[in-house]
């Protein structure tokens, strides 16, 4: 039990359009061991990011429980998952989702801003974290200065940084080319294996799943399958 | 961050800011046109004709009698003075006047020279001509619309008649030797003043005075506690203050703070509605990013206090815009006055005159009321957005198209 990083069960969640109920997860349980770099594969509208949002604490399940690193999300208040969210949790979506008027610094030492981390030491961190993922030199610029790879870089850099549990990465190559999406999946990699950080990708990229060593595949809703493929 | 934001959408910030800064412009403006309305008003109704206090024998207010009298006004006068009063004994009497084909009921008002300066600025206030001059017993000045009635200038002769105290015929020729600007609206359409030595000679009356104007040599005295005084001083005699002689004047001017507020209610209501607007749509154009900052720690009290820290320097724009044009504007109107004369030769409020070039006052609550409501303004037209977007779901916000 100690060494669940995220623990699911019987988790589903129901969508509401008016009328129309539309299942997106049903019944899903599993466990997620601390330092693993796993990915959660399946077609689209399989659930995928429905269950990394639920893991992430951006939304909460219609049935089933989650813990993470032990904690019941479902008794935590609205503050109380910002908090998790900030200290415990780093996002990599597939939009990148920087925030436009700040530059890729700013937004990389974000998190550590609202953490309240000193500026001397957040500019430190930053600075190295941006080095690591290849853009010394671009800390100046604003996103929409930016190519997706770059923008991408930015988001990992921003995940990474306050040096979080787990990394909750949605489809984080979808819109890179092989070469970006190779340079950032070794990126990734070397974290995992160097600070033990537990990465979980949804994806149906290949290249991320040829790199996984775990592969959950979800199907209607519903775990399909899950598999070790590598071991540590 | 806030700030940054605001340049996103530059034509938008830019509209709102100059929506702001022109409805405080306009208030400030506003405010200090009324401040200095009502402080003409109060000058000019104290100033030139009331004073702050009047004593009257007991009754003469309610029937103002020739023989209703101060029995000796000078001891009246040299108490008031002791106690921190300036005062002035004036007498008061009805006849009718005649020049020419013309005549006109008057009232006659028989004036201390030498006193009556210390308590109004009536002396000073002659339009042409001059004032009452002891040498000059026949000499008159009278009022700006009786002169008008009468076809009366400056050296005119006129007939005078009128009742003695002792039931004979009082009648005379007297001269014009000024005539007055705007007092109010019975000295204006009545006002035969003459010298208290002609008045009692004329109408038989040697001692004793109708009533005694006084004014406040301290005037850091409240107006009630200097009222208690007076009263106390002179307990044979009815007192009162200028609040009590024109209730309706002293109510519109106690009222003056609560409509002034009501007016910058209705106008700025206008201007909440345009900063609503934009700030709604600014959450909902960005209600993805709010989904972002949320997902990636933001509390909901930092997301509702970015946004209201947005429209708060929004209003810290408009503010220092406002003050920056309103004042020198109100500062100006307040030197030089806003000649109304185009509109209007004179205006009155309650009987009190107004001069038609109004002056303005720029008060600190004229320069910090409309800037103060702007900001509570804001921070209530920023609440629903604010609200919206700190308590909305990430994942619904991450959605959002």
């Amino acid at each position: 039990m100690d060494e669940d990083m995220i623990r699911l069960e019987s988790v589903s969640k129901v969508y509401r359009e008016g009328r129309i109920e539309v299942p997106a997860l049903s019944d899903v349980s599993l466990k997620i061991n601390k330092g693993e770099f796993a990915a959660v594969s399946g077609p689209s509208g399989s659930g995928k990011t429905t269950l990394l949002n639920l893991i992430g604490a951006l939304d909460v399940p219609t049935g089933g429980k989650i813990w993470l690193e032990g904690k019941d999300l479902s008794a935590l208040d609205r503050t109380a998952l910002s908090q998790i969210r900030r200290d415990r949790i780093g996002f990599v979506f597939q939009a990148y989702n920087l925030i436009a008027v700040l530059t890729a610094f700013e937004n990389a030492e974000f998190v550590m801003a609202i953490q309240g981390v000193p500026a001397a030491e957040r500019r430190d961190r930053t600075t190295a974290i941006l080095r690591d993922v290849g853009l010394g030199g671009l800390e100046g610029r604003r996103p929409d200065e930016l190519s997706g790879g770059q923008q991408q870089r930015v988001a990992i850099a921003r995940a990474m940084v306050t040096g979080p549990a787990v990394v909750l990465a949605d489809e984080p190559t979808a819109n890179l080319d092989s070469h970006t999406a190779d340079s950032l999946l070794d990126m990734m990699e070397e974290l995992n294996r160097k600070r033990g950080v537990t990465f979980l990708f949804s994806t149906h990229d290949p290249r991320v799943m040829e790199r996984a060593r775990r592969i959950i595949r979800l199907r209607d809703g519903r775990l399909d399958s899950d598999e070790i493929t590598k071991q540590d | 961050m806030a700030l940054r934001n605001l340049g996103r959408n530059k034509t938008r910030t830019g509209i709102t800011v100059f929506s702001m800064a022109f409805a405080g412009f306009t208030m400030i403006l506003y405010m200090s046109l009324v401040a200095g309305f009502f402080q003409t008003l109060e000058d000019n109704t104290i100033g030139l004709d009331l004073g702050e206090f009047q004593m009257h024998a007991k009754g003469y207010r309610s029937d103002p009698d020739l023989y209703k009298r101060i029995e000796d006004p000078a001891s009246v006068i040299r108490t008031a003075s002791e106690r921190g009063f300036n005062a002035s004994a004036r007498l008061y009497g009805y006849g009718l006047a005649a020049f020419g084909n013309s005549s006109a009921g008057v009232m006659l008002r028989g004036v201390d020279l030498e006193n009556e300066p210390k308590v109004t600025r009536i002396s000073g206030s002659v339009m042409e001509g001059s004032w009452l001059d002891r040498a000059d017993p026949k000499g008159v000045v009278v009022g700006k619309k009786l002169a008008r009635t009468l076809g009366l200038k400056p050296g005119d002769e006129l007939v005078l008649v009128s009742q003695a105290s002792d039931g004979s015929m009082a009648n005379d020729l007297y001269k014009v030797r000024g005539v007055l600007k705007t007092v109010g609206e019975v000295v204006d359409q009545a006002g035969f003043l003459m010298s208290d030595d002609e008045f009692r000679r004329l109408l038989v009356v040697p001692t004793g005075a109708h009533e005694v104007a006084m004014t406040r040599r301290n005037k850091d005295v409240p107006l009630d506690a200097a009222t208690a005084e007076a009263s106390k001083a002179f307990p044979g005699l009815e007192v009162r203050n200028w609040k009590q002689l024109q209730p309706i004047l002293a109510r519109m001017m106690d009222m003056m703070g609560t409509s002034v507020k009501m007016v910058i209610m209705i106008a700025y209501s206008a201007v909440g509605m345009i900063i609503l607007n934009a700030m709604l749509m600014n959450v909902f154009e960005r209600i993805r990013e709010f989904g972002v900052m949320k997902a990636l720690g933001v509390s909901p009290a930092r997301i509702f206090l970015l946004i209201t820290a947005e429209a708060l320097l929004s209003a810290f724009f408009a503010s220092v815009a406002a003050a920056g044009l309103g004042a020198p504007a109100a500062l100006h109107y307040q030197r030089h006055g806003l000649d109304l004369e185009m509109l209007t030769t004179s205006m009155n409020v309650s009987g009190m005159a107004l001069d038609p070039t109004l002056h303005f006052r720029l008060t600190p609550a004229a320069l910090g009321m409309p800037i103060f409501f702007m900001f509570a303004l804001v921070v209530v037209a920023t609440l629903y957005p604010a609200m919206k977007a700190a308590v909305i779901r990430p994942v619904e916000a991450l959605h959002h198209q």
